[in-house]
């Protein structure tokens, strides 16, 4: 199998997803990390996560949310709606942010969308504390998202199935990790634009697939040609980054993305779903909310930093590079946190905030301030 | 300028000083303003716990633990007013976080950051709604407070499921403030401030339907005012509030009278308040005969306490209380809230001019406008004009640019009359 084949799944319409629907079988698109894909893969559809990479027009999207918002929500909406995605069947949402939720709700109104019984649409509450009574809460949320889907797919979610769609996932995860270990060394053999397109694939193609062709990948690696000329290793962190161009800018400069903390990155699927014994959409939301996985849970903010701080520890870490998108109020006010995070102020790795939109009119501008950012902290 | 609150409470005092002579009659308005500030400036040497809260606290329980709660968002909103004292938070603010963000929280952080607010508060009870902005600055500043504090984790929909998550917390903040008092809860005292509660409410819905009436009897203005109600439910000052405006409301429609002499229009504003030029109510009013009938984010239909004997009834209903907020009963959740929040407006108060006056930070709104217009050009036959502001930060638009654009929209609606 070439390393090309994978890198082609990171495509909008890929091959897998071709394959699927002509099998028949149903795509779910999925907008946020909160909505957990053990459970629709375990009703037996392809979980994909909704995106707006590449998107060049914004013209619905800005018809239907305005300009005020943020333009990688936009786009995504932009994209249900001149058909890009038309291989959806449905839409399963959570209250990620407002933005994300806004992609949902607006979608519903279009040409009536809502009333369309063969289109399945969910939007699941996730909350934003991580606690016992939270978990309570979003596990029955959880269960009736079970119960729904399973009757739209006509069939029996049962436990058995969701764990053994953990297992798959967990699998899946345990082989995200080590692709971000072959970043650690000095000379790392992936670069992080090739990185998010091996990212962007995992949430685009089913998983078995994915799992055979990432753990093929992994096993050829080291026959890759190490990648020795970079000034500086970066971390990304910030808004949802689904844009591989974006990283090769800063990357033609000469900062090799080793590492980020994106949730099109380490925060898509990384720490595993603990199952315990007991109640499965127990240990699934659990697990889910105990991620620090984006500013939007409001007590997880010093597990974010600490986060950063490790990986900026285990990936030898230059410098950060955070991107927010502009409008994007969840990450919009990160840097208060960074700035009172003890580990971050003691690591004192340097940081550049970079404002971005989805679509890149200003790769110059991007390339002059990656640039200059990484002749300050080369070495 | 040092201790914020003690200013803010001053130009109270000294509005009042003027207000004697000029709108004797009117004092019902100022007064309830000073009992709101002087509660929170004297707090602690009164000898109280002064608990600063985000949405959804439960205001009664803390006036029933002897404390005294301050709304953090009344500094903005009133700030507003002084675009050149609010500016010097924002840009304070703006230094750590993105600039698009609300003027609400930027001044909330502003304010925090600059050191200037006085004393340190005794706890901090504050929630994750009423959106990402809040729930970006709600744990900062908790951070920064360094007291002990409750976050509420406010559920997206307002169901039983939902209730039911709120109401398990609410019996947590009885023990937090039982924890901080070192008192248990005094069960008499509580249900006294509970009965002030609901008929606080129920005055408040009754004024609303006097809004209902042609020609409205109460100006646009005393929808600003009336957003004080939540962050003082409970105390007798509100009370006395609502009962002079009902009484003047109901004097008015006795006599036929309206708040402008010839109604013209009967305006609603389907987002948030515009603090920082609130006297472009005053000037529809006179310039058109457009009165703000009602706007959605002052919409308050508030939930009674149904049952004052009964713990686990009232944590539901302080549940269903928060979510019937402003900002939070249309805008937090499923854009479908919003939906019925503006049509019931529209159909309720029987609206002729519909403005989407847009506060810029409120992105979440703004990616909803659309859906919502539409709907009202749909059901009630009605354009929307649309019109971008900022709501906090009198910089964004001048006077005379809003006053400019309102115009323009105003004359072509009465040329297409
Ligand atoms: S980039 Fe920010 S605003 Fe946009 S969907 Fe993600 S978290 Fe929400
Ligand atoms: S006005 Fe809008 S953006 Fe600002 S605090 Fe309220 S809900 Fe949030």
């Amino acid at each position: 199998m070439s390393t090309e084949t994978l890198f082609e799944k990171a495509e909008l319409r890929n091959s897998s997803v071709k394959a699927w629907k002509e099998q028949g079988k149903k795509i779910i698109g999925t907008v946020c990390c909160h909505v957990p894909e053990e459970i629709l893969h375990a009703a037996g559809a392809m979980p994909y996560r909704l995106r707006a990479t590449g998107v060049t027009d914004l013209s619905e999207g800005d018809t239907w949310m305005s300009t005020f918002t943020c333009s990688y929500a936009r786009g995504t909406l932009q994209y249900l709606i001149d058909g890009t995605f038309d291989f959806m069947d449905g839409v399963i949402s959570s209250d990620g942010c407002l933005m994300a939720g806004r992609i949902f709700d607006n979608w519903k109104y279009v040409d009536g969308n809502a009333e369309k019984k063969e289109f399945y649409l969910k939007q699941i509450a996730a909350p934003r504390m991580n606690n016992e009574n939270a978990v309570r809460y979003y596990r029955d949320y959880l269960d009736q998202m079970r119960t729904e889907l399973g009757a739209y797919m006509g069939v029996e979610i049962t436990d058995e199935k969701i764990r053994a769609s953990v297992a798959l996932y967990n699998e899946t995860r345990r082989l995200i990790r080590a692709l971000y270990d072959l970043s650690k060394s000095d000379a790392p053999v992936v670069s992080g634009t090739e990185r998010l397109k091996l990212i962007l694939a995992a949430s685009s193609m089913p998983k078995e697939e994915y799992n055979e062709m990432l753990k093929d990948f992994l096993a050829r690696a080291g026959s890759r040609a190490p990648i020795k000329n970079y000034r500086a290793r970066i971390m990304l962190v910030g808004s949802a980054l689904d844009d591989p161009e974006y990283i090769k800018v800063i990357e033609d400069k000469g900062g090799l993305v080793v590492t980020d903390a994106l949730c099109f990155g380490t925060r898509y699927l990384w720490e595993p779903v603990e199952l315990e014994g007991g109640d499965v959409l127990t240990s699934i939301a659990a697990s889910y909310l105990k991620r620090p996985v984006c500013p939007r849970m409001v007590d997880l903010h010093d597990e974010f930093g600490d986060l950063i701080v490790n990986f900026c520890q285990d990936f030898k870490v230059d410098g950060i590079i955070y991107e927010r998108v502009k409008y994007c109020e969840i990450w919009g006010g990160e840097g208060l946190y960074f700035g009172e995070h003890k580990g971050m102020k003691e690591a004192d790795v340097p940081l550049i905030l970079l404002e971005r939109e989805e679509i890149m009119t200003n790769i110059g501008q991007l390339a002059v301030r990656a640039e200059a950012f990484i002749e300050m902290i080369e070495k | 300028m040092s201790n914020l609150i003690g200013t803010i409470s001053r130009q109270v005092d000294s509005v009042i000083e003027h207000a004697k002579e000029k709108y004797a009659d009117q004092m019902w308005m100022f007064d309830v303003q000073k009992a709101s500030w002087d509660a929170v400036y004297h707090a602690h040497d009164e000898g109280k716990r002064l608990i600063y809260v985000g949405a959804c606290a439960p205001v009664e329980l803390i006036y029933a633990f002897d404390c005294v709660p301050f709304v953090l968002d009344m500094i903005p909103t009133r700030l507003a007013s002084t675009p050149e004292v609010a500016a010097r938070y924002i840009d304070l603010a703006e230094k750590y976080i993105a600039p698009t963000m609300c003027g609400i929280d930027k001044v909330d952080i502003g304010a925090i950051l600059s050191g200037d607010m006085p004393d340190k508060p005794d706890a901090f009870i504050y929630s994750t709604v009423p959106c990402d902005n809040s729930r970006v600055a709600y744990p900062f500043i908790c951070d920064r407070l360094g007291c002990p504090s409750y976050c509420i984790d406010v559920p997206f929909r307002k169901n039983e499921m939902g209730f039911d998550y709120m109401a398990r917390q609410y019996k947590e903040i009885i023990v937090f403030l039982e924890k901080l008092t070192g008192k248990k809860l005094d069960w008499d005292k509580f249900q006294e401030i509970m009965t002030i509660s609901n008929q606080t409410n129920d005055l408040m819905n009754k004024i609303a339907d006097l809004r209902r009436i042609t020609p409205c009897p109460l100006p646009g203005r005393l929808l600003v005012l009336n957003e004080m109600i939540p962050g003082m439910v409970g105390h007798p000052a509100m009370l006395s509030y609502l009962e002079a405006q009902y009484a003047i409301g109901q004097d008015a429609v006795a006599k036929g009278l309206g708040a402008v002499k010839e109604e013209k229009y009967r305006v609603s504003w389907l987002q948030n308040m515009l603090w920082s030029n609130v006297g472009i109510l005053d000037w529809m009013e006179r310039k058109f005969g457009a009165v703000l009938v009602m706007d959605a984010f002052g919409y308050q239909r508030g939930h009674v306490f149904r049952d004052i004997d009964d713990l686990d009834t009232i944590c539901v209903d302080f549940a269903k209380k928060g979510l019937a907020l402003p900002m939070i009963h249309g805008a937090s959740g499923p854009v479908e809230d919003y939906i019925d929040l503006v049509e019931n407006t529209m159909g309720d108060y029987n609206v002729s001019v519909s403005m989407f006056i847009g506060h810029v930070g409120c992105k979440h709104t703004w990616a909803a406008a659309k859906i919502i217009t539409d709907m009202i050009q749909e059901k009630f036959g009605l354009p929307t004009l649309y019109l971008d502001v900022d709501a906090v930060d009198g910089r964004y638009k001048k006077t005379d640019e809003i006053r400019a654009l309102i115009t323009e929209y105003m004359e072509t609606i009465e040329e297409n009359k």
